[in-house]
């Protein structure tokens, strides 16, 4: 009896043991469950025309786009619902060849009414995309000649609409069920969203996190290396580091000041490079710019007066590096072939600032509000600010910080209720038609109110790029702006900020790819 | 004593319908949410749509009686940030804050009790100072301070302990002893002072002339009349537990009502502000009323001299 009871000790030992070396080594099996862990969800909205660009990091694995990209940005044939597509000589009608055989997560074929039916949905009137207003002006009508055939009609001859409906820009290209809406109404739609995407959707716990579930086998990443794939909304950082390291996400959203804690501990960095340029302007008055920053010289002054370096380095650790041209969207650059020189690159030169205030007549300097506050992704903001307004300090400036909060400052620059203020933004990077898209709003006099530009040849250009139907052109158009808005000193552009983002240690090959509010997961999960 | 409970209802009644007048307003003053839920390359026309979809073109009296109207029902309106109604989240959420609440509140009971009456029996002690230095810890540190070095050393190095999220029991631990620890204070303050009082009283002196056993005295005797202020403290608090653990929630990524407020606010969601806020209220109301009448059904003048 004793020796049974001495051989069972030694066998469970034995198991123990077992058991904790086939933890150690990972003898688990691979793993099933993809785990990122953001700060924010955004509006935690699942339906495509109501929640903003940023839902895209979750929503892009449950919905297909008409229109593909590849990771850094370019339209693919491989990536879309369309295979292909082709403009009329005019260029008011583009076809869209759709992908055959693709199905909705509820078995229903996804047809060219499918693709109408969204389109119309995702640029109506309650939508509040980015872009669905400018798409809504452009369109026409959308036709259906064949269940694998879609035509978009505008009213102008253009070249923007397949980019307009693709992954690169917001959610307006995202393909949604026409049957499943219409039967079961927009409101169930919203709680249990149903796409084409690799992805479909399992649970939504406002608050703590959205699950999805791989189906079998996907047309953009063959069959999906996760079984599920979790999004948790982890606010703290300090939180998702933990989670980090206790292996209970596998990617985590992180600031640049803690990369070095993380990377000390061996875990892998990922960086969006350049994902922002933080840029500021002058707030303008009812009729336009407002002195002293009307004067040119003044506004060159602002710019030499500012250590772009220095800022890169103190504030935001090194994980930026000095932006030259305001509203420059770095990612559009190779797009259009425009070419940030050094002889660009704002020196850091006091006395030759202080030459340009005096020669404006404003040696004894003026005061200036500056705007202070925290935005999403910039943590660093007020502390930004502050240095800023140091700088101008300097060089004789009374800068006044206001703190608020963003949306205050939005009011007062929409309302031009603070002409001459200064404020700021870290504005997304984007290819080169998000970049035409945001300097429509922000740097064209007819978009008031979100104008921050008001000069009449930008805007002269900025009209002709949505017309032109020549790229070559377009592309000439584009670089034009730029080099205006750099020569003009259009703005105070200050950095681009990388955007660091730590994966476990066990995890695949991921290229973060350079796609607005989108962190491409196909890779990821890509099973091919 | 029903007289009383009626009075007590009316009082709380009118405070809740002032407390929809405040926050009905100072939501509003915060500013204009649109500026937060539109991107920043949103046209005036956007604006206008979104303005009327979602009844902020309406004047501020037809919306305030729309939202007291409703709210009486249950229906606090749609999100504007999440576009659900607002009763469905405050359904998902305020389970996990009093799940959360309660834990917290078993914490803090289990310290305060050992830690207040040690402290009584042993006044001027080392112990005695051992356990008010305990306590005090635990209101003088900030909650978000302890908050962040939990998770970083006890789950993030150590991995003792889950970092954030909800799953299973061992998730209440660090959430629940932060919170919880900040109580302690207050708890073994009152019960302490309150043991004193009693044990100096002079039916505890006669109970040990009596030869009754110091235990039965300390735990029997003395503890169960130096209760009632504890009581009363512990009702309050679990109600503010309830409903401030804002911090707390955040850092520890825990689903409750209180980060349902802090998404409110800072995206300016106006449905879900005065739900949080009018749910609070009437949480705390109904919390101090059956406090009140606990204290009128153990002390019988209270009622009386009301």
């Amino acid at each position: 009896m004793k020796r049974a009871t001495a051989m069972a000790r030694v066998f469970l030992l034995v198991l123990a043991l077992l058991g904790m070396v086939a933890v150690g080594t990972g003898w688990a099996q691979p793993k099933t469950e993809l785990t990122v862990a953001l700060s924010s969800f955004a509006t935690e909205v699942l339906d495509p025309p109501l929640g903003g660009h940023l839902v895209k990091y979750y929503l892009s694995m449950m919905f297909d786009y008409l229109v593909g990209t590849t990771p850094d940005g370019q339209p693919s044939r491989d990536g879309g619902i369309a295979t292909r597509w082709d403009n009329s000589p005019d260029f008011k009608r583009w076809t869209f060849h759709l992908r055959k055989g693709v199905k909705f997560h509820n078995g229903d074929e996804l047809t060219s009414e499918d693709v109408k039916f969204s389109i119309m949905r995702n640029i109506g009137k309650r939508s509040t995309t980015g872009y669905a207003g400018p798409l809504r002006t452009l369109i026409q009508d959308i036709e259906t000649p064949a269940p694998d055939r879609v035509v978009v009609v505008t009213k102008e001859p253009t070249l923007i609409i397949p980019l307009y409906l693709s992954r690169s820009l917001s959610t307006e290209g995202m393909i949604t069920p026409k049957k499943y809406i219409e039967s079961v109404g927009d409101d169930v739609f919203a709680r249990k969203p149903i796409g084409s995407g690799p992805y479909k959707f399992v649970e939504q716990v406002t608050g703590s996190h959205i699950t999805l579930t791989a189906g079998d086998n996907h047309w953009r990443i063959g069959t999906p290396k996760y079984k599920t794939m979790t999004f948790r909304l982890v606010p703290e950082e300090t939180t998702r580091i933990a989670l980090l390291r206790r292996g209970e996400v596998d990617v985590a959203e992180l600031s640049r000041e803690r990369v070095k804690d993380v990377e000390k501990d061996g875990f892998p960095i990922h960086y969006r490079r350049e994902e922002s340029i933080l840029t500021m302007w002058w707030v303008l008055g009812p009729d336009g710019r407002v002195p002293p920053a009307k004067d040119k010289r003044v506004r060159e002054a602002l710019n030499l007066a500012l250590d772009r370096a220095e800022i890169a380095q103190s504030i935001f650790g090194g994980k930026a590096d000095p932006a030259a041209v305001p509203l420059g969207l770095s990612w559009s650059f190779k797009d259009v072939g425009f070419k940030q020189t050094p002889d660009m690159m704002y020196p850091y030169d006091l006395p030759r600032a202080k030459k340009l205030l005096a020669d404006a007549g404003f040696a004894s300097g003026f005061n200036l509000d500056v705007y202070a506050y925290q935005l999403p992704g910039l943590p660093e903001g007020k502390t930004m600010a502050e240095a800023v307004a140091g700088y101008w300090e300097k060089l004789g400036i009374k800068s006044r910080l206001i703190p608020v909060d963003y949306p205050a400052f939005r009011k007062a620059w929409f309302d031009r209720s603070a002409p001459g203020a200064v404020g700021y933004f870290n504005i997304a990077n984007r290819d080169w038609i998000g970049a035409y898209a945001l300097l429509e709003k922000q740097a064209y006099s007819a978009s008031k109110p979100s104008d921050t530009v008001n000069d009449p040849e930008i805007d002269g250009m900025l009209s002709q790029v949505m017309r032109q139907t020549d790229r070559e052109k377009i592309n000439a158009l584009m670089r034009n702006v730029y080099t205006r808005l750099r020569s003009e000193h259009l703005g105070v552009p200050v950095v681009y900020l990388h955007s660091p983002y730590a994966t476990s240690k066990t995890l695949a090959k991921w290229n973060v790819g350079s796609v607005m509010y989108d962190l491409f997961f196909d890779q990821l999960a890509s099973g091919k | 004593m029903l007289r009383f409970v009626a009075a007590r209802l009316l009082q709380s009644l009118i405070a809740l319908a002032i407390v929809s007048v405040v926050v009905f307003v100072l939501a509003r003053a915060t500013g204009d949410p649109l500026y937060l839920i539109l991107p920043m390359s949103a046209s005036q026309e956007d604006f206008d749509n979104a303005r009327r979809y979602l009844g902020l073109d309406r004047p501020y009296v037809e919306q305030y009686l729309s939202f007291v109207g409703r709210a009486i029902t249950g229906d606090f309106g749609v999100s504007l940030r999440a576009r659900r109604p607002v009763s469905e989240l405050i359904r998902e959420r305020l389970p996990n804050s009093l799940k959360l609440a309660a834990f917290a509140m078993g914490v803090s009971l289990a310290m305060a009790f050992p830690l207040g009456i040690m402290a009584a029996v042993k006044k001027g002690t080392g112990l005695d100072r051992a356990a008010q230095v305990v306590s005090v810890l635990g209101q003088s540190l900030p909650t978000f301070w302890v908050a962040i070095l939990l998770v970083e050393f006890v789950a993030g190095r150590l991995q003792w302990l889950p970092a954030g999220g909800i799953a299973g029991f061992s998730s209440y631990v660090l959430p629940g002893f932060t919170l919880g620890w900040f109580v302690v204070a207050g708890l073994m303050r009152l019960l302490r002072s309150g043991m004193l009082e009693v044990l100096d009283s002079e039916y505890v002196k006669l109970a040990r002339v009596k030869g009754v056993a110091e235990r039965r005295v300390i735990w029997l005797h003395a503890l169960r009349n130096a209760l009632i202020p504890v009581v009363t403290f512990a009702g309050i608090y679990f109600a503010i537990l309830v409903t401030t653990a804002i911090v707390v929630e955040t850092v520890f990524a825990w689903p409750g009502i209180g980060r349902l407020a802090y998404e409110g606010i800072s995206s300016r969601d106006f449905p879900v502000i005065q739900a949080v806020v009018l749910t609070t209220a009437a949480i705390v109301a109904v919390v101090n009323l059956c406090v009140d009448c606990l204290y009128a059904w153990i002390d019988p003048r209270i009622r009386y001299a009301r």
